[in-house]
């Protein structure tokens, strides 16, 4: 297992040098910079070169890219152009944030997906097993942004049960029970519509592989033996069904820390996700830079503790 | 079956990804020129707003820029602020050092200018600092007022702002601001570290300080001198470099302003408390509670009453929220932008060969394909902008006709004759200038026989730039020209200014927009030696006239007007560009809302505006 695990790290490392490689390269061929966007008639080109030249920007990108991993290794990503402050310091604002958001969205996608997978599973094919299934078209239908952009209409304005934008209301104190409770009430309904409708991919497979198990010899075999329905259920196929979905949560912890663009666009919520489109937009390159390292990083250790989580659960795959 | 879908979902979400960065990609492309404060004709203010426009066709002379008060305000209240942005205010919260509008938004409250303007962008003797001009017009001495205090209770000092110039003008200093301060005596040796102390500065007592300027300048007493003091108590022993990530700009921001910085929420909102001692006298309201609002969501916002008034509503919206918006009052004014179209004309010629974006001056080509001004004229007649601005902005946006704008009321001249939309005075310009179609293909060839086609550089962004770009082309193409966009499509923002900035010869004429700023000095943007003269046109007429609008004789205001209005009439004669629209500023305030102004004169005086009653009037 261990072995396993140090392999696995072992080709990680060469992928994510080659990603920050690709990325910074990648970010050279964005036309304009930072000050691009400064057309100011009072901020003269001379002063705009000078600054360039004081950030680097001049400099070829081999010679800007050793500078920045110089600097990535020890966990500085330079300074933000945009905000005037250290990049290490504005990720560490928004990471909470969007972590809060991913996990409360994780826990609630979990929450409508198994209870209505098993369902529908075990009762395929009756109306309730029809109207599950209607929903997960449904969902599979709806983009996102404006099912969110629906929500926020009819939940947040509508009926007022939820605050419509921003991470926390105004004027409380961090640390405080409001400060927390205000919080988690921001993160609903942003969670809530992203669960509703991310949930429907792991209802139809949970679905899928419980009508799949259960015609299984085994299954037949263990019913042959008179094992009691429930039993079969909860023994037999859940076990086996739930692989997948066992598989997808290394994944869904990448998400933990991404966050995504269209919900904390619309909801105004400030995780990484907008940061990163707004960086982008702005041409904040280090912001840039530093946050798709980050995901890309993180999307590589999703898909190792998929990898671990999917041996742990099922020793066939394991690799010798 | 599910795993497929699956695909096809993120294949779904990854274009919808390229869309939405498209669409706020223009946003912030279209409006980042300068700053947004306006100001408006005052003569002819219309006090009845809520007429409504049954064809939706509206004019910016039917909306007032004060609030009509309804009702005596109460004692205290808490008033919520919305700032419409797409994006996250950056929380750099110091005038010296911010870069992005929206921090200027969030820093209005609790600072302000030590110098107040008029409707014309001149100083008055109004603020928190009184100012004169010695004979010479090089000295200014400006003298703050004995009860003008910091937040923290430290008077407000001539030291403070000599602190300000001294960092601006500092080798470490990082941000942009540099040509605030560069006109000072003493300056340049100071900027080269050869200097510790700037000679120009002089401070005479504790409140008043001498500062002495290189030449004589007109705009020096239109908005044209640094006024932002940094309070040194605070900022003394932190490195110049770290100033603005530090916890004074970033966390506990200071002013002197009318509220106090309560606490931050970085990137959504702040809250702000009134300050008692404020040199005004002590504000109306008890608390400003200010957020971030997307664009998007205003609307909802305003009608439900979570915000009372916002920076700036977008004005395409107006029109399907003026009848449902019952609860609040749309301010308006004339913006301080203009679109405009403009035509390449020669290319920039840097002084150093090795440092093209080192100085350089602006070389006319007379073989540019626009060279000939009948082109150019006649190009401007063939354009119908009322239309464009009545069928794209509903009126909110009009026709343009001087390149100074009527924001400046003053100097803008709309006596002078431009050329308004008459095809047939386009195509007989043409014919008149040897513009024919020679070959049957039904458009017009070059007076030499020459195929003629004039390529176009416009910007991506909202959904009005394709159809604007579109009607331009077909417009020309009504007078016989053929005019194509540059590699076929609309430029993405930063490619756009690229390549019109590095004279790219694919681009003959170009659509883009200025901020137009305070000063009316117009040397930054047309002058021979400026790098913004995108259209690179220069000619000996436009550099005196220019010199003369900025010399010592035009510290008399009639002086200035009379050069400023030739000024105006030679590029209509001359055409290097032409404005093609005039922009209005909507914003709405709830009817509880008392004492609230956009005009520029009323210099953000907050400490006055109260509210009739607790919570927010609904529709």
């Amino acid at each position: 297992m261990w072995k396993f695990i140090v392999r696995r790290l072992l080709v990680t490392f060469p992928q994510i040098v080659l990603l920050s490689i690709l990325v910074f390269v990648m970010a050279q061929f964005m036309p304009g910079d930072a000050l691009t966007g400064q057309v100011d008639p009072n901020v003269s080109p001379e002063i705009k070169q000078q600054i360039r030249e004081r950030l680097g920007l001049n400099n070829p990108w081999y010679v800007q890219y050793t500078d920045w991993i110089g600097g990535a290794v020890t966990g500085d990503f330079g300074q933000s152009f945009r905000f005037k402050m250290p990049v290490t310091d504005l990720i560490e604002q928004r990471i909470y944030n969007t972590f809060w958001l991913s996990l409360v969205t994780l826990i609630f996608m979990y929450i409508i997906a198994v209870p209505l997978g098993i369902i529908s599973g075990r009762y395929n094919d009756t109306w309730l097993d029809q109207t599950i299934t209607g929903y997960t078209y449904l969902g599979f239908a709806t983009p996102l942004f404006i099912f969110a952009l629906v929500m926020l209409w009819i939940f947040g304005y509508q009926f007022g049960w939820f605050p419509t934008s921003g991470s926390v209301a105004p004027g409380l104190s961090p640390g405080s029970w409001d400060y927390v409770w205000s919080k988690f009430q921001h993160l609903l309904l942003p969670a809530l519509s992203m669960a509703l409708i991310g949930t429907v991919s792991t209802v139809q497979y949970l679905r899928s592989e419980i009508v799949d198990t259960k015609q299984r010899d085994f299954i037949i075999t263990a019913r042959a033996k008179g094992a009691s329905e429930s039993r079969v259920y909860n023994r037999h196929i859940l076990r086996n069904s739930v692989l997948p979905i066992a598989a997808f949560f290394g994944w869904e912890i990448t998400g933990l820390i991404s966050g995504t663009i269209f919900i904390e666009r619309i909801f105004g919520y400030p995780g990484m996700g907008a940061l990163f489109l707004e960086s982008v937009l702005m041409r904040d390159y280090s912001v840039v830079t530093a946050l798709v390292l980050l995901f890309g990083v993180a999307a590589i250790l999703g898909a190792l503790l998929s990898d671990i989580i999917l041996s742990i659960v099922d020793p066939r795959i394991r690799i010798k | 079956m599910s795993k497929s879908f699956s695909k096809w979902l993120l294949a779904l979400m990854l274009l919808f990804v390229l869309v939405l960065a498209a669409c706020s990609g223009g946003d912030d492309s279209e409006e980042g020129t300068g700053d947004t404060d306006t100001d408006a004709k005052t003569e002819e203010e219309a006090t009845e707003e809520e007429s409504g426009s049954e064809d939706g066709i509206y004019s910016i002379d039917d909306f007032s820029p004060d609030k009509t008060d309804e009702g005596e305000p109460i004692d205290g209240g808490n008033l919520n602020f919305g700032l419409v942005s797409d994006t996250v205010f950056e929380g750099v919260l110091n005038y010296n050092f911010y870069e992005g509008n929206p921090d200027a938004e969030v820093m209005k409250f609790f600072n302000e200018s030590l110098l107040y303007y008029d409707n014309n962008f001149n100083y008055t003797q109004d603020g928190p600092a009184e100012w004169e001009i010695d004979e010479a017009g090089t000295t200014v001495t400006i003298k703050i007022r004995d009860n003008v205090n910091w937040h923290d209770g430290e008077p407000v000092k001539a030291e403070d702002l000599a602190f300000a110039y001294e960092v601006i003008g500092h080798p470490e200093y990082t941000g942009v601001r540099y040509y605030a301060v560069e006109d000072v005596v003493g300056m340049d040796e100071y900027k080269a570290g050869e200097t510790d102390t700037i000679e120009g500065l002089e401070i005479v007592d504790e409140k008043t300080i001498k500062i002495t300027f290189k030449e004589p300048n007109p705009s020096l007493l239109a908005s044209g001198m640094w006024t932002y003091p940094l309070a040194k108590h605070i900022y003394e022993d932190i490195p110049i470099e770290k100033m603005p990530e530090d916890d004074a700009t970033r966390v506990n921001p200071i002013g002197y302003g009318p509220f106090v910085v309560d606490t931050i929420v970085p990137g959504e909102s702040v809250t702000y408390t009134a300050y008692e001692d404020y040199w005004q006298g002590a504000p109306k309201l008890d608390s400003i509670t200010l957020k971030v609002v997307a664009p998007e969501t205003v609307a909802n916002a305003l009608e439900t009453g979570e915000i009372d008034v916002v920076d700036s509503f977008p004005t395409d919206q107006y029109p399907d929220v003026e009848q449902k918006l019952t609860n609040v009052e749309f301010l308006g004014q004339i913006d301080t932008a203009y679109t405009y179209i403009g035509f390449k004309l020669g290319k920039w010629v840097p002084d150093d060969p090795d440092k093209p974006d080192g100085a350089g001056s602006v070389e006319m080509d007379p073989d540019a394909k626009m060279a000939d001004v009948n082109l150019r004229r006649a190009m401007w007649y063939a354009v119908d902008n009322d239309a464009v601005g009545e069928r794209f902005y509903n009126g909110l946006r009009w026709a343009g006709s001087t390149l100074i704008i009527p924001a400046f009321p003053d100097y803008h001249d709309d006596t002078i004759e431009t050329p308004s939309y008459d095809p047939e005075e386009a195509k007989r310009i043409l014919d008149e200038a040897g513009y024919e179609d020679t070959d049957g293909d039904g458009f017009r060839e070059t007076p030499d026989g020459e195929e003629l086609v004039i390529g176009f550089a416009s910007m991506s962004g909202g959904d009005t730039a394709e159809p604007i770009a579109n009607y331009y082309i077909q417009a020309w193409e009504q007078v016989g020209l053929k005019v194509e966009l540059v590699d076929g499509r609309l430029m993405e923002f930063n490619q756009f200014y690229d390549r019109v900035e590095a004279d790219d010869p694919a681009i003959d004429i170009y659509q883009a927009a200025w901020g137009t700023g305070y000063d009316v000095d117009q040397r930054g943007l047309y002058g021979r030696t400026a790098a913004y003269n995108y259209t690179r046109y220069a000619s000996e007429k436009n550099d005196e006239l220019l010199a003369a609008g900025a010399s010592e004789a035009a510290m008399d205001i009639e002086y200035r007007k009379d050069i400023y209005r030739q000024w105006q009439e030679l590029m209509v004669e001359e055409v290097p560009l032409f404005p093609t629209l005039y922009r209005s500023v909507l914003v709405p305030v709830n009817n509880r809302v008392t004492g609230w102004s956009i005009q520029t004169e009323w210099n953000d005086a907050f400490h006055e505006v109260g509210v009739t009653q607790e919570d927010p009037v609904l529709p």
